[in-house]
């Protein structure tokens, strides 16, 4: 009991969301900019960050009166400015040619110009705001799903929420419209929270209605182990957001064209908590490891958020196979004469049987005693490569081992690690890709 | 007694005014603190407070089943309403409408049932039930059924807790005979639940699976 109390401290709740996270970072601009989509939509267009097209804005009942229905394209979505939790929300898909030219929904209902105009009188009256306030509709281009998600969601578009907090990505989750949502993204409305693990963007847990679930409901189609395309774009994208909005504490919402790949939807300030169960994963605990670091660029935020926060499907893989996930580009240490350890980067060769070591290198540990001869073809031809022997440690094991050595002054790596030593390991070509140098040296 | 409220009450101010005045300060912050410590969210305050009241000169009973009908009435009058697709306003008052209708026609049921509650009831409390009606017809626009009947049951469990606090005779002497601590006391709850950032009880259940699985960090 005492130790439930103790580590529901590490979990983030709305009395400290608001006091400790919204109250302090977001101010009334801030609000300002998230609760009205067209002027968010602006700000981040003007940064340079894709966002979805207007096709055109309706503000008052003169602008209904002389809007050209005309000139909108075949499939648009209708929505209200400062509408909340997805309400007031009209998506068509295509037009008839037949006169009176009806406008078709998901449902294949049929959308008349009358009924456009009705619905927009609706949000002009304020029904969907926030604050029940005047408001104005607008169309939009609408998302054209990935075929990689269409089994995952029911009639609408999945997107990507990422909490951003000073400048580092601290939590993502994908939402996934639901027949019991109504084909809308939102949690609170049935919609399903799909956790990412912030390294590889690769979804973990998933929940609907704050429960876990491990399929697509009324399929078995498993939610686990989607791979979103583009993360390291997406990741980057919601950090540029934020910077470019400055709103301390946002939830950045994105969608993955067809055609245009990632855009962002929408913002909001007030981003829920059920990301946390969708992540098994505490919040306070992430934001209080950020608060306070002074992050120069976009880059350094991403992988701030996925070295801190991601290794959740590594963690899964390793715990099941017994092995250790490394990249092609791996830090080494290896073990001199002395057993002293040299740290160097080495290059992960699953093309190559037998490891190499540079020359100079292994005459540098006092390594160069060597134990044998060994024929070997390359592209260069056949050569014979002397033979000694190496340990080194790699990702925390040891691995004791005979290499070749040869000269390899001229190449970037000291060191390439061949099959014969990698069969503890698993080699994920996506990790460590932009590591340059080792971190320690 | 306090000084203050003694002249108010010898120059011909009811003992029972003061005492539901300084009731206010009370259910406020019960409502404030199902809010942040519990999790119980209603309407703000004004909803359960005044519904409270009402219940306090209809009785509970009766200010229950008055309060279902007339909420059971709004909605249906809504989902027909709905159907002739007006503007937010009008449509709005043509549901207060038919509610209004409805009481009337209840009065007349009661009177030839002869049950009397029908005709003691203060007009004031059925005002008030009429006018909530927007309230709820509203939340259901916005947040759909769910939501709504979530915020619709959490409001009047708040009710009928004020409700039994208001009519608590105890608590309304006491009122009466410390209005300062009374005023303290409130304010000074209030000032500790606005700096509060713990978790709420039912965030406890909530996220009980993800409190469960944090590591915590070994200790040394």
């Amino acid at each position: 009991m005492l130790n439930f109390l103790k580590k529901s401290e590490y979990v983030l709740g709305l009395n400290a969301r608001n006091l400790s996270y919204l109250r302090p970072s977001n101010s009334r601009r801030a609000l300002r900019i998230a609760d009205n989509k067209l002027l968010a939509k602006r700000i981040l267009s003007k940064a340079g960050l894709p966002v979805l097209e207007t096709y055109g804005v309706i503000s008052s009942y003169d602008d209904l009166k002389n809007f050209d229905w005309n000139n909108l394209p075949p499939t648009f979505v209708l929505k209200p400015n400062r509408g909340l939790g997805g309400e007031g929300i009209v998506i068509v898909y295509g037009r008839r040619e037949k006169e009176p030219r009806p406008w078709v929904k998901a449902n294949r209902k049929m959308v008349s110009i009358e009924d456009l105009r009705d619905h927009i009188r609706n949000i002009l009256e304020g029904i969907y705001s926030l604050t029940g306030l005047p408001d104005a509709a607008f169309f939009e281009e609408r998302v054209k799903l990935l075929k990689l998600l269409k089994p995952y969601s029911f009639r609408g578009i999945p997107d990507i929420r990422i909490i951003v907090y000073n400048s580092v990505p601290i939590i993502a989750e994908m939402r996934l419209p639901t027949e019991e949502s109504g084909g809308k993204a939102n949690l609170h409305l049935g919609g399903i929270g799909v956790g990412i693990d912030m390294g590889t963007g690769i979804t973990t847990c998933s929940i609907q209605r704050d429960r876990l679930i491990e399929y697509v409901p009324g399929k078995r189609v498993p939610l686990r182990g989607i791979q979103i395309p583009d993360w390291q774009e997406v990741l980057r994208m919601a950090v540029y957001a934020q910077q470019a909005t400055r709103i301390g504490f946002l939830g950045i919402d994105i969608a993955i064209d067809r055609d245009k790949g990632p855009v962002i939807l929408e913002l909001n300030v007030r981003p829920g908590l059920a990301i946390q169960i969708a992540n098994q994963s505490p919040l306070k605990d992430r934001l209080q490891r950020i608060k306070g670091l002074k992050i120069k660029t976009i880059s350094k935020g991403v992988k701030i958020a996925q070295d801190l926060f991601g290794g959740e499907i590594e963690e899964e893989l390793e715990g099941i196979s017994g092995r250790r996930v490394i990249g092609i580009n791996e830090p080494i240490e290896i073990l001199d004469a002395n057993r002293n350890r040299h740290l160097t980067m080495a290059k992960i060769d699953t093309g190559a049987y037998r490891s190499t070591v540079c020359k100079n290198l292994a005459e540098k540990l006092g390594l160069d005693k060597v134990i044998g001869r060994k024929k070997v073809k390359g592209a260069l031809g056949a050569e014979e490569r002397p033979i000694i022997n190496l340990s080194f440690v790699m990702d925390k094991r040891l691995v004791s081992t005979e290499t070749f050595i040869a000269d390899r002054s001229e190449m970037k790596y000291d060191i390439i690690v061949g099959r014969k030593d990698l069969k503890r390991f698993l080699v994920d070509p996506a990790k460590n890709v932009f590591m340059k140098k080792p971190k320690i040296l | 007694m306090f000084f203050p409220i003694q002249y108010l009450i010898n120059h011909g101010i009811p003992q029972e005014t003061i005492s539901l005045l300084l009731m206010i300060p009370i259910i406020a912050t019960i409502i404030a603190l199902s809010r942040q410590v519990i999790g119980i969210k209603g309407f703000g305050i004004y909803t359960p407070l005044i519904i409270s009241f009402a219940f306090l000169s209809t009785g509970l009973k009766f200010g229950l089943m008055l309060f279902l009908a007339i909420l059971l009435v709004g909605t249906l009058s809504r989902l027909v309403v709905k159907k002739l697709r007006l503007l937010y306003l009008p449509r709005m008052a043509i549901i207060v409408i038919i509610v209004t209708l409805t009481v009337i026609g209840a009065m007349y049921l009661g009177i030839y049932a002869n049950r009397t509650e029908v005709i003691t009831t203060s007009i004031f409390a059925i005002l008030i039930m009429i006018t909530l009606i927007e309230k709820f017809i509203a939340a259901q626009i916005e947040q759909g059924a769910r939501g709504a009947i979530i915020l619709t049951s959490e409001t009047l469990i708040l009710s009928i807790i004020s409700f039994w606090v208001v009519n608590w005779s105890w608590l309304q002497d006491v009122v009466v005979q410390y209005p300062v601590w009374i005023i303290i006391f409130s304010l000074l709850t209030n000032l500790l639940l606005g700096r509060w950032t713990g978790l709420r009880l039912f965030e406890y259940y909530r996220f009980r699976e993800v409190i469960k699985n944090v590591e915590l960090p070994k200790k040394k």
